[in-house]
This record gives structure tokens, C-alpha cells and sequence, in this order.
């Protein structure tokens, strides 16, 4: 049990870190030592990416950290997978996200921000990049049954977009499928609430709360 | 210095520049070799001083964002591919670049040049809400109030909500009404005001290729205003901005581009946004060959203000840096969380004015009042404010802005995070007379008074 435990610290300073080789490394050898998935996962992993994300909201530490830790956590859970469906366990995601700057907008960082984020509090994000298209952002939901489609716009040309998406889910009856959540300059709450989304996030940290409340 | 050769030549980079994917460009290109520019060129933002006093440090800041610019270049999104110089290109177009023009028409037209830190030249002042979202039978009447404003040398538009009442929806036809529409309606509004060949900011309703190069055209904006470009943080573009630039170019158009650094983001923290901020700025004149350099530092949680100390301070080193080694015409951009109505807008505004003039910006622009994020949260008197800290602390030596920029910077910092949006256009200002409300031309006086008293004599 110590050489484990050992082996998790080791686990949760290689995320800290962001170095991904060496959190696969760790992650094969926990599991040669014993260590359960859900050790890994959700004793370690879990409060270690939620702390790194903590963090950020409070910018002791900046994106680039959290990009890398991101990629640790990605690593951990790609050793761990195989492991999973054999086991046929669940739990190593907390939802599924796809995300993107609708069309006609090409700022990425904030909704780079949201999806790392949310990647560190346990979210499976397909992030779709920026000038997404209303098509792109339906085909992607359908195909990997995601529980929420989030958007963001920081411009007011580009909200037309964020519309046609949520009267398309309205339109096709799929509005129950999929939780719509929205964010960016010129999104409010009003406006989300009056466009029919499903929330609105002010920033990164918000939107974590928000993707929690409605998959829960 | 600008050219068909040069555009050519910017066009074949684009083309030809080494492939890479975005992610390594932004993690091993960006974050961790601005990191270690950071530390190589020993900059470091002590906490205290929100205005920075040290030209060595500045120089080495220029130092290490001009590195920067050599070893990342622009990545280029459309076809993942870099564009790149090396230091000795880079270096010879800098000493080329426009320090000086003459934007504007007739008694209208105005002279911006080159300023140095504590220059006692005033800044040019571009009042507007730097596309701040406004309703459209507001749009005119809001534009008119910051026109009106003798201070104000040029305008920077809002942007429209919408377009004959319809969204008015990017990379469609309406988006290219939009861009006619605010061509329509700002140069109105400039008549209106008396001021007809005032130059003005445009076309902010074009967020695509299309609104720009439609209402960059006969009957449109005019040669005299001048056009944004943006560069996607952190240095990057893509096929629709370029387009953008190469109109521009053909058209000989005034071109201000911008780069605004994210806080916390792949910069990292302020003395990252003070690398970035350097190479940012030299990119736009090699990647657009633009006539202006302007910056807004963003927050990531705090919608987007530049007003923390952090940001105002690395403000102030890349500014110094860039205007002690460049000839360029640096703007910097105010943009405060408050909104009209609070007094807060004033003090933020002065924070950053302050910080731009004795910084050696050549045009502070804005204020972007409510972060430029809720509609219609903007008005001409805060452009007054601005321009009157702008003008008043030319030729203050740093140490002296320092002193006073402590004073100030606690008055606002604590709210940052809480509601201060204030107030809608129309109810700070009598849409008949367009004059301020009493109750805001008070707060307006009363924060002149609270500088005043903090060692800033405004007149």
C-alpha cells in the first residue's frame, strides 16, 4: 500500500508538472502495483485537477499550466481505459462537451480557457476550434452524444449563430438531448435565458459550476 | 514603410512559412519560450511600482519581445503554417515605420506623431466605445456625444446590435449592410457634430473580410479614417485578416491594427503580457505593415478590463519599451470594468490614461466604459475625462505618475468584481440636447476634484 500511495504522489506531481510521460509511466506502474482505477482516478487525479483549476481561477498559476496538466490527466486516462472496458467500469468522465467559437468569430482563448477547465474537473471536451459552423457544432453532438454544446461568441455578429443552433435543437425536437450553454463579451444572462440556452457563464471557473449543475 | 513588394513578400511567407501545429505553436513557441525570455531578460513586476520607472528594464523587455517575434513569428490558422523573419528583417522595417500622420480631413484632420516616455506632447485622443455593442437607434446619438467633445481629436466606433432591427449575422450579406450602416450613420454623426472630416474607427461591425472590404469603398468610409485589423491571441491570423490587410494595402488605407495580450493566458503573468505585448506589436507592423499599434491587455475574469495593477503595469514596461525603440505610433487602450453612471468609470480611466501618457503611447483611445460587453454602457463625457488625464500628464516624470497612480488604483481595485456596470446611454444623457444628466456631469466633477487632490492638476 505505501509503495502505492508512493507511486500516486509521484502521480500527482508529474500532473502538477504537466509532464505526460512521466504520468503514463507512473499510472502503469501504480497499476502493476495494484492500484485500482478508481484510486487513480478519483482519489488523485480528480482532486488534483480540481485543485490546478482552482488555481487558475485565481491566476496563481496561468494557462499554459493547466494546458499541460490537461494533457498529464489525458495520458493517465488513456493507460487507464483499456483497463476500464475490460472492467467494464464507468465513471472516468463526468460528462461529455463539445465546444467552440461559433462561426464568423475566430477568438479562441477564452473558450480555450472553458475547455481546459473543464478537461481538469473531469469533462471528455471535443473542442471544435474557433468560425465553428452551426452544422459542425449538431453533427459533433450527435455523433458523441454529448451532454452539453458549449458556444462562445465575443462578437455581436456572430450570436445569429449561436441562435440558429439552439432553434435548430428546438426545431428537430432534440433540445432534450443536449444542454446548451453559452458565454463570451457580449452574451448575458438575459440573453441566454431569452435565446433559449440552458445557462450562461460569466468566465472559465463559472462555466465549470454551470457544466456540474446541469449533468448532475 | 509599406509597398506592393512588401505585401507580396508577406503573402509568399504565408504561404511558404514552416508548418506546425497550433498547439506546439502556442506551448513550446509562445508560453514556453516567452518564460524563459522572461527570466533570461530578468523582468520582473515587483508589486509595487504599477508604473514602471527602470528604462533598463524596459529596454531588455524590448529586447526579449523583439526575440520573441524572431522565434515564434505569426502562426497563420487557415493553413498551419508560421510566417517568419529574421531579426535583421525585422529590424529594417522597424526603422522604416510610420512615426508620424496625418489622419482626418480638412479643419478636421489631425497631426499624430511619435511619443516618448514623459514627452510633454499631448496625446492624441480617439474617443469612442471601442465597439462596445450598441442599440441601433442609439448608435448615432452616442457617437455624436463623443464627436462633439473638443477634446477629442478621432473617433473610435461602437458596434451595431443590430442592422434594420435584423441580427445583423457575420459572413452574410447582412454583416456587409452593417459595415454600410455604421458608415452611414457615424459620418452623420460627424456632421451633425460640426465635424465632418473628423477621422473615425472603423469598420467595427466587420468581424469578417466582407463587412470591411464593402464598406472600404466608394460612398463608404472615407481615405481619412482609419481601419482595424486584429491579431488573433496570441500571434496569430488567419486567410480573412490577411484579405483584410491586402484591401487595406491596395486601397492605401489607414490601417490600426491590434494585439491584446491575454492576462494569465499563454503570455503567463504581467511581465509575460510585457514580452508579448513587445513582440505583438512588432508582428502587426511586419505581418499588416499597419500605420498604428494599439493594445488592450485582457483580463480573463474580470470582463475583460485592463485596469488591474498587474495589467497597467505591464502596460507601462511594453509601452516604454516599444516607444524607447521603435518609432511607432503606439495606442493603447482604456478599458475599465465601470460603466457611466459610477464614479468608478472615471478612476479606472485615469488609471490607464495616466499610464499610456507618461508611458509614450502617441494615442490613448477609448474608454471601452462597461469592458465594452454591455450594450449601450458608454458616453461621451468619459472620453472628456480621458483625454483630460491624457493632456494633463504629459510631460509628468514617472516617478511623480507613480505616486499618484497609488492613490488612485485603491479607490477602484476592490470592485472590480462586482456589479459597477452603471447605467445605459440614454439614462446619463438627455437624448434631445445630448448633454450629460446633472447627476453624472457631478460624478464627472467630483472625480476631477479626487485626482486633482491626488497630485494630477486638471484643468
Amino acid at each position: 500500500m505505501k509503495e502505492i500511495n508512493d507511486k500516486l504522489t509521484k502521480l500527482e506531481e508529474a500532473i502538477r508538472k504537466g509532464d505526460d510521460q512521466q504520468a503514463a509511466e507512473l499510472t502503469k506502474q501504480a497499476v502493476e502495483l495494484g492500484a485500482t482505477p478508481i484510486q487513480i482516478l478519483q482519489d488523485k487525479m480528480v482532486p488534483t485537477l480540481k485543485d490546478i483549476g482552482d488555481k487558475f481561477g485565481r491566476l496563481e498559476i496561468f494557462l499554459p499550466e493547466m494546458m499541460l496538466a490537461a494533457d498529464a490527466a489525458k495520458a493517465v486516462i488513456a493507460i487507464l481505459d483499456p483497463i476500464l472496458k475490460e472492467s467494464k467500469s464507468e465513471g472516468t468522465t463526468i460528462g461529455r462537451v463539445v465546444i467552440g467559437t461559433v462561426a464568423g468569430d475566430v477568438h479562441d482563448i477564452g473558450k480555450n480557457m472553458v475547455a481546459r477547465m473543464l478537461e481538469v474537473n473531469g469533462f471528455e471536451v471535443t473542442d471544435l476550434g474557433t468560425d465553428v459552423s452551426v452544422a459542425d457544432f449538431l453533427s459533433t453532438a450527435r455523433q458523441q452524444s454529448v451532454d452539453i454544446i458549449a458556444m462562445s461568441s465575443l462578437l455581436t455578429t456572430s450570436l445569429p449563430y449561436v441562435r440558429d443552433v439552439i432553434s435548430v435543437l428546438r426545431e428537430t425536437g432534440e433540445q432534450e438531448n443536449f444542454k446548451v450553454i453559452v458565454g463570451g463579451g457580449p452574451v448575458t444572462e438575459e440573453w441566454a435565458k431569452e435565446n433559449g440556452a440552458d445557462g450562461y457563464g460569466k468566465n472559465a471557473a463559472d462555466a465549470v459550476t454551470l457544466a456540474h449543475s446541469l449533468v448532475d | 514603410m509599406r509597398n506592393s513588394g512588401r505585401l507580396v513578400d508577406i503573402l509568399d511567407r504565408m504561404e511558404n512559412g514552416p508548418v506546425i501545429s497550433e498547439k506546439d505553436f502556442e506551448l513550446k513557441l509562445v508560453a514556453t519560450r516567452t518564460q524563459e525570455l522572461v527570466e533570461e531578460y530578468g523582468l520582473k513586476f515587483d508589486g509595487k511600482n504599477i508604473i514602471n520607472t527602470d528604462n533598463d528594464m524596459a529596454d531588455r523587455c524590448f529586447q526579449a519581445g523583439l526575440t520573441l517575434a524572431v522565434d515564434a513569428g505569426v502562426f497563420c490558422t487557415s493553413n498551419s503554417r508560421r510566417l517568419t523573419w529574421t531579426r535583421r528583417e525585422i529590424e529594417d522595417v522597424i526603422k522604416y515605420a510610420p512615426q508620424s500622420m496625418t489622419i482626418g480631413y480638412g479643419r478636421d484632420s489631425h497631426y499624430d506623431t511619435h511619443r516618448d516616455p514623459e514627452d510633454p506632447k499631448p496625446p492624441t485622443i480617439i474617443g469612442g466605445p471601442v465597439g462596445n455593442p450598441l442599440p441601433e437607434d442609439l448608435f448615432l446619438p452616442v457617437m455624436q456625444t463623443y464627436i462633439q467633445e473638443p477634446i477629442v481629436d478621432s473617433v473610435i466606433n461602437g458596434t451595431l446590435n443590430s442592422v434594420y432591427d435584423r441580427a445583423p449575422r457575420a459572413g452574410s450579406p447582412w454583416e456587409l449592410l452593417s459595415g454600410w450602416h455604421e458608415a452611414e450613420m457615424s459620418i452623420t454623426a460627424a456632421r451633425r457634430a460640426g465635424r465632418e472630416g473628423i477621422s473615425i474607427g472603423c469598420v467595427q461591425t466587420s468581424t469578417s473580410d466582407i463587412g470591411e472590404l464593402s464598406a472600404t469603398s466608394y460612398g463608404g468610409f472615407r481615405p481619412t479614417d482609419y481601419h482595424h485589423i486584429a491579431m488573433i491571441s496570441e500571434l496569430k491570423t488567419d486567410y480573412k485578416l490577411l484579405n483584410k490587410m491586402a484591401h487595406l494595402i491596395k486601397t492605401d488605407s489607414i490601417i490600426h491594427s491590434f494585439c491584446n495580450p491575454i492576462y494569465g493566458g499563454l503570455a503567463g503573468g504581467a511581465e509575460g503580457i510585457a514580452v508579448m505585448g513587445v513582440a505583438g506589436m512588432i508582428l502587426l507592423q511586419m505581418a499588416y505593415m499597419t500605420t498604428t499599434h494599439s493594445t488592450s491587455p485582457t483580463h480573463p475574469f474580470l470582463q475583460g478590463c485592463n485596469t488591474t495593477p498587474e495589467i497597467l503595469w505591464g502596460t507601462s514596461l511594453f509601452t516604454q519599451a516599444l516607444s524607447r525603440n521603435t518609432p511607432f505610433l503606439i495606442v493603447v487602450v482604456t478599458t475599465p470594468v465601470s460603466g457611466p453612471g459610477t464614479k468608478s468609470l472615471f478612476l479606472e480611466t485615469a488609471a490607464m490614461a495616466l499610464t499610456a501618457s507618461v508611458s509614450g503611447a502617441a494615442r490613448i483611445m477609448g474608454p471601452r466604459s462597461a469592458a465594452g460587453t454591455v450594450p449601450g454602457h458608454c458616453s461621451g463625457l468619459e472620453a472628456r475625462f480621458m483625454g483630460e488625464i491624457g493632456h494633463a500628464s504629459a510631460g509628468l516624470s514617472r516617478e511623480k505618475a507613480n505616486e499618484i497612480i497609488q492613490r488612485i488604483v485603491p479607490e477602484y481595485v476592490d470592485l472590480l468584481n462586482t456589479d459597477i456596470k452603471g447605467k445605459r446611454f440614454d439614462e446619463v444623457y438627455n437624448l434631445d440636447t445630448l448633454k450629460p444628466t446633472a447627476e453624472w456631469l457631478s460624478l464627472y466633477d467630483q472625480a476631477k476634484e479626487q485626482i486633482t487632490g491626488m497630485g494630477l492638476k486638471l484643468s
